[in-house]
């Protein structure tokens, strides 16, 4: 007890309040019953496993050097030279593409649970934004390795930025730092990576759980109104979570350990060129039709998607013919993105 | 499952999971940094000559390397290379234990898991004795004791076995090692191909090729294997990479003579008809250094590089007729003479002679200058051409008539004393119209050819044409040639010497250098001491 009148001394707060205020937002915050299903806690596994992105990301700017030169030999000096070098990196990315599946595991929850309805149709949208700027996140940061196939998934990803309107080419400019991807290409890629959009996302995962906390957990059909409290049961849920979370990165990098590729050699177009899978889609979609056709309906997608909430009313004001629509929406939208990747991936 | 119980459970379990994982990880990553060294099973027989020989302290080093190669890794040991027959020319058995050893494995030894290798190199003419066929005793000027760690150390690479094998394969691979990468290395051919006769090694690293290698190898992979359809792994050529391996159209060879199109060695520069049957003539050798080529560079610059080469090798040949004529004639005259034992000559007056400065010079105009004029202009090295080449050729050449002149030779006094500049060019000339590296503006305003025979190019036409009649030049070298012939002026940059943009640029220079004149005139040009000079006045 002497430690803590100690620093109360130092530290002034109302401790009683403190521990009030701490038993109301954590300890006991009200988790309604169907989050013991686990079907339920794919919201947390993202942020899970962005806490440990910045871990594995803090550990791995330790030795990476972010130029053309120097960024493939850091990476191979990581993953062959380093002590433990390969299982951070083997986190990193394998947590990369985890976040992402995990990601879109929660946003099919949260769309077919209608979770998305008023009032929370911000949550909804900040929700996919952040899930385009983890789409943004994952992009830079393989652009980083700078081997052979990440330099020109490089070049024919930021290529789509000239099809914007007027100011497309600019924007290319001053992404790349020049004409083609080049040292100022990853060096601004590099900032993206570990500060602009860490930050960026950092802020929308507060707002995202704020609004989340001041509306409560939505409930689904079906289920009781009931509550219980975050600790201990949910608190050990998420411990589970982080355990397995980690334990499966950690299986991932030793059974499939992430390669190093060839260096990049700008000089040589490969003849097949392809992103990452989780742009798999929209790469194959942008192959079967011209460019423009294709950059404009992927983004007009995008906006239908991100503001759904605010579509759905529209479409008819009968609920159950909304929810009609949506499970259509939702279906075909599944249905086509999963045809789209597996496309992609069997075709050379 | 709902019970904070049974999450207490799912905790304890995730948690020895993740201690499962993280073992393995850790056990992954401590073989990982043990697994620089390759895993080595050392069979018993080896086992028996490592610890013996570990024990005695022989040659311990050399077991060190053959750690490091690839046939301790696949289970090759000592014994699978050294092992004898009791009539093996080399069998011994080995001191102290009852083992029958060879102690030279040859080719043939070799050849029992690299047959191909083995085969392509007996097939070059790294594997050719050419120097015991024509008289060239050279021990009647260098001692035979210089010879054993001299001409022997690197024309053991042709070593004739009494297996009947031929060749040394660790004059490259160097044992124990045998490392792809030591192989590789431009300094290990630079251990013969070096010095004043075939400075290949020095020209290179004055080319751009040697250049770059040296600027930036440290770090690359020089261990690679070299594969047919793959792209050359390095940013620029090493030796082996041009005249051996592989690339996206060409094999691996250890035939070095398969892609070469001259015998820019011998005494004439002819076209190789080195194993016509099996390899195919020049053309086609050239064909393979040309695909070489191209894996780096666009056809227009090294086709036209590699003609300008070959009438660097023709232009050789003119200036050889001249020594030749005068070797010839003096000999003829009795000016100079054969040395003789027994009716044996030991020197001939074509090729070689010891004791007098016409045969002597004749003998480096080839020898040393010549070879050094016409490796420079196929592998890049300009000063080789140029300063190292040409220049010293001409002298020698000089020297030759000059001595002839001195002798008595009323047509070579003729040459000497005539004070007209085509003294210097006793024979026909070849050239190219313009060059590979760009369009000069200049330059080409100036030469006393070209200034003073409106026929220049009319010549020069007639012997290129005669060349390629001769089979000396390909059909797209004749074309390449009259493509530049009939747009000289364009290729020569006379188009475009007298342009006021480049008046204007080479002014600048111009003045410049009259200004520095003018300063060496003040500075020290007009300078006159006031000490005297500790000679004048003296008696001795």
């Amino acid at each position: 007890m002497k430690f803590k009148e100690w620093l109360l001394e130092r530290f002034p707060i109302d401790y009683e309040k403190f521990v009030e205020f701490n038993e109301k937002i954590f300890i006991k915050e009200p988790i309604p019953t169907h989050m013991k299903k686990w079907l339920f806690v794919m919201g947390a596994t993202p942020l899970i496993i962005f806490g440990f992105q910045v871990l594995t990301g803090l550990f791995l700017t330790f030795y990476f050097m972010p130029s053309p030169e120097m960024a493939y030999e850091s990476i191979r000096h990581i993953t062959e030279d380093v002590r433990m070098g390969y299982w951070i990196r083997g986190l990193h990315r394998w947590g990369a593409n985890l976040m992402i599946i995990s990601l879109l595991l929660h946003m099919t929850r949260v769309f077919f649970t209608h979770a998305y309805r008023k009032p929370r149709e911000l949550n909804w949208i900040i929700g996919v934004i952040l899930f385009f700027l983890t789409m943004t996140i994952s992009f830079t940061g393989y652009s980083l390795t700078y081997n052979q196939l990440s330099y020109w998934a490089t070049t024919v990803g930021t290529n789509m930025i000239k099809e914007v309107p007027l100011i497309g080419d600019l924007m290319l400019f001053f992404l790349r730092g020049g004409d083609v991807v080049n040292t100022n290409t990853l060096t601004r890629f590099y900032t993206l990576h570990v500060m602009i959009l860490p930050g960026i996302i950092f802020f929308f995962i507060f707002l995202h759980i704020v609004i989340l906390r001041l509306h409560g957990v939505s409930i689904p059909e079906g289920f009781e109104e009931k509550y219980y409290s975050f600790y201990p049961h949910h608190f050990y849920k998420i411990i589970i979570a982080t355990l397995f979370l980690l334990t499966l990165m950690s299986t991932l990098t030793v059974v499939l350990p992430p390669g190093i590729g060839i260096p990049a050699d700008p000089s040589v177009t490969p003849t097949h060129i392809k992103p990452e899978w989780y742009f798999f889609p929209t790469y194959r979609f942008l192959k079967m039709v011209s460019l423009h056709v294709g950059i404009y309906a992927t983004a007009a997608f995008v906006l239908v998607f991100t503001f759904w909430p605010f579509i759905e009313p529209l479409l008819s004001k009968e609920k159950r013919k909304q929810t009609i629509f949506s499970r259509t929406a939702g279906v075909l939208t599944l249905i086509i993105t999963l045809i789209l990747t597996i496309w992609e991936t069997i075709v050379i | 499952m709902d019970t904070v119980k049974a999450q207490q459970w799912l905790i304890g379990i995730f948690s020895i999971l993740l201690i499962v994982a993280l073992i393995i990880v850790a056990g992954v990553e401590m073989k990982k940094s043990r697994s620089f060294k390759p895993e080595i099973e050392i069979d018993d027989m080896s086992a028996k000559c490592i610890t013996c020989h570990e024990k005695k302290g022989i040659a311990v080093k050399q077991i060190d390397a053959w750690k490091e190669s690839k046939h301790a890794v696949s289970g090759t040991g000592c014994y699978e290379c050294h092992e004898a027959a009791k009539d093996d020319f080399d069998a011994f058995t080995c001191t102290g234990s009852d083992i029958l050893i060879g102690r030279h494995p040859t080719p043939k030894d070799c050849a029992k898991c690299h047959e191909q290798q083995v085969a392509e190199f007996a097939d070059s003419k790294h594997a050719h004795q050419f120097w015991l066929l024509k008289n060239a005793d050279r021990a009647v000027f260098e001692n035979p004791i210089a010879t054993r760690h001299g001409c022997e150390q690197c024309h053991n690479i042709g070593n004739i076995w009494p297996d009947g094998s031929v060749g040394e394969c660790d004059v490259c691979h160097a044992k124990h090692s045998f490392s792809k990468s030591v192989a590789r290395q431009p300094e290990t051919c630079g251990e013969c191909h070096m010095g004043p006769d075939h400075p290949q090694i020095e020209i290179y690293l004055e080319s751009k090729h040697g250049n770059i290698f040296k600027a930036k190898s440290a770090h690359w992979d020089m261990n690679y294997t070299s594969k047919q359809g793959e792209p050359i792994p390095l940013e620029v050529p090493v030796c082996t990479t041009c005249h051996m391996e592989a690339n996206e159209t060409q094999p691996l060879t250890h035939n070095v003579s398969a892609r070469l199109a001259w015998e820019s060695q011998m005494t004439w520069s002819f076209r190789t008809v080195w194993n016509e049957e099996e390899l195919g003539n020049w053309q086609k050798k050239r064909e393979r250094m040309e695909a070489i080529c191209s894996s780096c560079h666009a056809p227009d610059f090294y086709k036209t590089y590699l003609l300008t080469a070959d009438l660097v090798n023709l232009q050789y040949n003119e200036i050889r007729r001249q020594f030749v004529y005068w070797t010839k004639k003096l000999t003829k005259n009795g000016k100079i003479s054969r040395l003789e034992v027994n009716g044996k000559f030991y020197s001939d007056p074509v090729l070689n002679g010891w004791d007098e400065d016409p045969e002597h010079l004749m003998y480096y105009g080839w020898h040393h200058e010549g070879r050094r004029f016409r490796m420079g202009a196929e592998m890049m090295g300009a000063d080789f051409t140029q300063w190292h080449g040409i220049w010293e050729v001409q002298e020698d050449l000089m020297e030759v008539i000059k001595w002839a002149a001195e002798h008595g030779d009323t047509e070579a006094k003729k040459i000497a004393e005539s004070k007209h500049p085509a003294k210097f060019i006793t024979y026909a000339l070849y050239d190219m119209p313009g060059n590979a590296w760009g369009i000069p503006t200049k330059t080409n305003t100036t030469p006393f050819v070209y200034n003073n025979y409106p026929d220049y190019w009319d010549r020069v036409y007639k012997n290129v044409e005669a060349a390629y009649q001769r089979g000396l030049l390909s059909d797209e070298q004749w074309q390449i040639w009259l493509d530049r012939y009939e747009n000289k002026e364009y290729y020569l940059g006379n188009k475009f010497s007298n342009s006021p943009v480049v008046d204007s640029t080479f002014n600048v220079y111009k003045k410049r250098n009259e200004y520095d004149l003018k300063k060496m005139k003040e500075q020290v040009i007009d300078l006159v001491l006031p000490g005297k000079s500790f000679f004048k006045g003296r008696k001795f």
